[in-house]
């Protein structure tokens, strides 16, 4: 279980940062959404170092009190499909981190993240508190490993490394979908073959390549090896992006086969196979405001997907096109709502659903204990004109300023100077 | 100015050769309608509450209390309901990007040459498009659809009503003028420069414009030239041989065609003001223009539109500088006197106009501006119609104008906001409840024969 022992250690660095925050803040007669699926109420909620100490519907004592009678309370939201802080301008190379020309499984970008990326004040002003940071596609069908982020903007990284590898499957020039699913099972089963006792020596993975013909002939390197023991042993989470029926349906089946931790990412046709999908409880990650039958792969695309899925009872999580605005996925889950899902499902989608299917630890709800991710809107989270009012990230009081609201103080304050010369 | 582009259009009309490729529209079937107690948005400005709107013979009749009607009338209630005009894209390329989006139907960029203004992305169009219906769902009534950005003068857009039918021209406004879309910046410098070829630079896409505009006025003087001659003199010279490219190019210096340009950086765009001026010929409308908030007066002062997102950008180093008040600012400018447009440049985007104006004006009111929704709703209506030459027919309900009009579940303005109804040119188009919506022959039994792609 070396994921979960790492896991510990960055969750003890956010504690251990967290102490110089002694004073306490109670946000007072807020609207609560806990994130869960319970209906809302009005209570108050203290935070106390980075955690939820209490929440009451009885008032309660802080050092510090925030009044947010009228206003609604939400856990921070996580974006589960991102690329903040490893791609900075999408045309410009120079600027991008998201790809590896020699690894094509155990590619990590979690070393390559910036915490000083501009994408990460904006998409926090926005109302995202965290993300999943996932690599390109590689060439290999299953390979390249996400890390999870908290939007703090430190200098030091909290946050989760290589904790979600990914994949795909479908329609492409390049090969067959039936040769991505021969080439993902030949992998898988050379994965369930190794043991760890193998995965010590170089000299020993050097070996093990050299005797399987799928790993020789695709050019692995010693770290992809590691990495499919990984996926396999920690039962890390894969999540695939595919789109047409028939290939959801050959993802459960290799899910099955192989007991794998599967998460089907765009899945734009999974309605017309929700039943297998509920009934193998496979997690879905889908753009509920994307219609386009973009691809002969997403001929189903439908607006009132989130809703159907929903009432298979499918666990839902949002995302939203892989650049600079991620919380899209807020109007994704106001869409959502507007065509069918249910206001709090739509709130989980993008809480609490993400922390229980990657395991991103004690955030994700507003219950006692919880770390304090938290934002006070001034209005309803799911249409997209609100902004959060307030926020707290690992119950730090967090500034909203962005390089974007610098820009238009810039442009409608101070006009009597030169431009060059305004704050 | 529409006005004027009318007079223009008549005066030339004689030495301008016969318009091929004319509309052929005909309207749906339509009733004489009472849309009553509705709360509307006019388009112009105004929120009226509890309001009633006529439409009789495919116009807007009247707006008013308790308007009376004969038997024969359709009387919808739309208490608690919003109306709005019909939501005018002027930035879309459905149909010459079509989707499934395949290299085979990919027609939106002529990317061979850096001035294709020959080429009018009409002739791309794929009728069939599904994107159509999901923008009709979205309350769109009209479209202008460009050719995409890869060149310095990509060729000439056109304004379609959003009605799918089997042929171009009978998808086609009548009487709307054509566009010629434009593009700074990055996209040009970039195509051709990766092949060594000019434009590889910014200067270089500068006198890429400047070059095609002398040649352009050339051509106009030799055809002003001709047509100035007696008729005896014209049966002695020879009549200047057409030019496809010309033909365009001059047609904007005539003030005909509507030049739609896309770009970014402010500096760029005022280049492109002190280029217009040079050849004395007119901007109409800036398209995606992040930075459009940093020469907002100057926009306002020469009568040009931004046409914008509410917050997309860092797709490209141009698009960095966004703000989420751009639109706000460029609508504010001079005192208000500025003209802002949401434009979608996405099939999905244009399903939501509504809902990016929403965000525009939010993201104003937080930078300290006092708009209006009734005027932010002009920002999806009639200013993209002025932009498109077509706000003498459509994209406000005044009386007199053509009845394209949204019937919205709750105030549009809002993410729960459903399209309940849309008529175009007084007739339904689309119709939730009695789930009367258009499928393209795409549509048609291509997951499972007995059924459409999206039928329940």
């Amino acid at each position: 279980m070396i994921n979960c022992s790492k896991n510990t250690l960055y969750t003890f660095i956010i504690l251990f940062n967290s102490f110089i925050y002694a004073e306490s803040v109670l946000i007072q007669n807020v609207t609560i959404y806990d994130g869960k699926i319970n209906n809302p109420y009005v209570g108050n909620v203290l935070i106390e170092n980075n955690k939820i100490s209490r929440i009451s519907t009885s008032s309660i004592r802080g050092d510090k009190v925030i009044d947010a009678t009228g206003k609604i309370l939400t856990p921070g939201i996580i974006a589960t499909d991102t690329d903040i802080g490893i791609v900075e301008i999408g045309a410009l190379s120079v600027t991008r981190d998201d790809s590896s020309s020699l690894y094509k499984i155990g590619f990590s970008i979690f070393d390559a993240f910036n915490p000083n990326s501009v994408l990460i004040p904006w998409n926090r002003s926005n109302g995202i508190t965290s993300a999943l940071t996932l690599p390109q596609n590689t060439d290999s069908p299953i390979g390249g490993l996400g890390s999870f982020f908290t939007l703090d903007s430190n200098i030091e990284i909290t946050g989760m490394k290589d904790n979600v590898m990914i994949g795909r499957v479908g329609g492409s020039g390049a090969e067959s979908r039936a040769e991505t699913f021969a080439i993902m099972e030949d992998l898988l089963e050379f994965a369930s073959s190794l043991n760890s006792r193998e995965m010590e020596s170089y000299k020993d993975i050097a070996n093990l390549i050299s005797d399987s013909p799928i790993a020789e002939t695709m050019d692995l390197q010693p770290r992809d090896i590691k990495a499919l023991y990984k996926l396999v042993n920690d039962n890390l989470p894969l999540i695939i992006t595919a789109n047409r029926a028939s290939d959801l349906l050959k993802l459960i089946e290799i899910k099955t086969k192989y007991d794998l931790n599967l998460i089907i990412m765009g899945a734009q046709e999974a309605g017309l196979v929700a039943d297998q999908i509920a009934e193998n409880n496979i997690p879905l990650i889908i753009n509920p405001i994307n219609n386009i039958p973009e691809s002969f792969d997403e001929l189903a695309a439908n607006i009132e997907l989130a809703a159907s899925l929903e009432k298979q009872g499918i666990t839902l999580m949002f995302n939203a096109p892989r650049s600079h605005n991620y919380h899209w996925i807020r109007h994704g889950a106001g869409v959502a709502v507007a065509n069918g899902m249910s206001y709090q499902g739509a709130i989980k989608a993008l809480t609490s659903s993400p922390v229980e299917v990657f395991n991103l630890g004690n955030r994700g709800e507003i219950a006692q204990g919880k770390i304090a991710d938290l934002i006070i809107w001034d209005s309803d989270p799911l249409e997209p004109s609100s902004m959060p009012e307030k926020m707290f990230i690992n119950g730090e009081d967090i500034d909203l300023t962005s390089r974007m609201t610098r820009l238009t103080d810039r442009y409608i304050k101070n006009q009597e100077k030169p431009n060059g010369y305004r704050n | 100015m529409i006005k004027l582009i009318k007079f223009c259009f008549l005066f030339f009309a004689s030495i301008v050769y016969a318009e091929p490729f004319e509309s052929t529209y005909e309207p749906l079937p339509a009733e004489n309608v009472l849309i009553r107690n509705a709360n509307i948005y006019d388009g112009e400005g105004n929120e009226f509450l509890q309001t009633d709107l006529l439409i009789k013979d495919r116009q807007i009749i009247a707006l008013g209390k308790d308007l009376p009607v004969s038997d024969d009338f359709l009387i919808i209630d739309a208490t608690n309901k919003w109306v709005t005009p019909g939501i005018i894209d002027i930035h879309s390329h459905m149909g010459v990007y079509p989707a499934p989006g395949v290299s085979t139907s990919a027609d939106g960029n002529e990317a061979t040459s850096p001035v294709t203004a020959d080429v009018w992305a009409e002739h791309s169009i794929w009728v069939q498009d599904p994107q159509y219906a999901l923008a009709l769902k979205g309350g769109v009534t009209a479209f202008h659809i460009l050719p995409g950005s890869a060149n310095l003068i990509g060729g000439r857009g056109v304004t379609v009503k959003n009605l799918q039918r089997n042929t171009i021209n009978s998808m086609k406004f009548p009487d709307a003028p054509h566009s010629l879309k434009m593009a700074c910046g990055e996209n040009p410098k970039r195509v051709y420069g990766n092949r060594q070829q000019a434009p590889s630079t910014r200067m270089g896409n500068a006198a890429g414009y400047r070059k095609s505009w002398i040649q352009a006025e050339a051509y106009l003087s030799r055809l002003n030239e001709y047509e100035a001659k007696s008729d005896e003199a014209k049966e002695l010279a020879y009549k200047p041989q057409r030019d496809l490219e010309m033909d365009t190019l001059a047609g904007v210096l005539r003030g005909d065609i509507l030049v739609h340009n896309h770009c970014y950086r402010a500096e760029e765009m005022a280049t492109m003001i002190n280029i217009a001026k040079e050849f004395n010929y007119k901007i109409t409308a800036f398209h995606h223009g992040v930075e459009a908030y940093k020469i907002a007066d100057l926009l306002a002062e020469n009568n040009i539109c931004g046409a914008l997102w509410a917050d997309w950008w860092g797709f490209k180093h141009e698009a960095y500088d966004m703000v989420q008040a751009n639109i706000a600012i460029v609508d504010q400018a001079l005192g208000g006197k500025g003209c802002a447009i949401v434009h979608s440049d996405d099939a999905i985007g244009i399903q939501h106009l509504n809902q990016e104006a929403s965000k525009a004006l939010a993201a104003g009111l937080r930078a300290g501006f006092n708009i209006s929704k009734a005027r932010a709703m002009n920002w999806i209506t009639s200013n993209p119609a002025k932009a498109a030459g077509i706000y003498d027919q459509t994209g406000s309900l005044k009386v007199g104008k053509n009845a394209d009009v949204v019937i919205w579940s709750k105030n549009p303005f809002s993410v729960y906001a459903l399209v309940e109804k849309v008529f175009i040119d007084g007739a339904t188009a689309f119709d939730r409840s009695a789930n009367f919506q258009p499928a393209s022959d795409f549509d048609v039994g291509i997951i499972s024969p007995g059924k459409n792609r999206i039928e329940e």
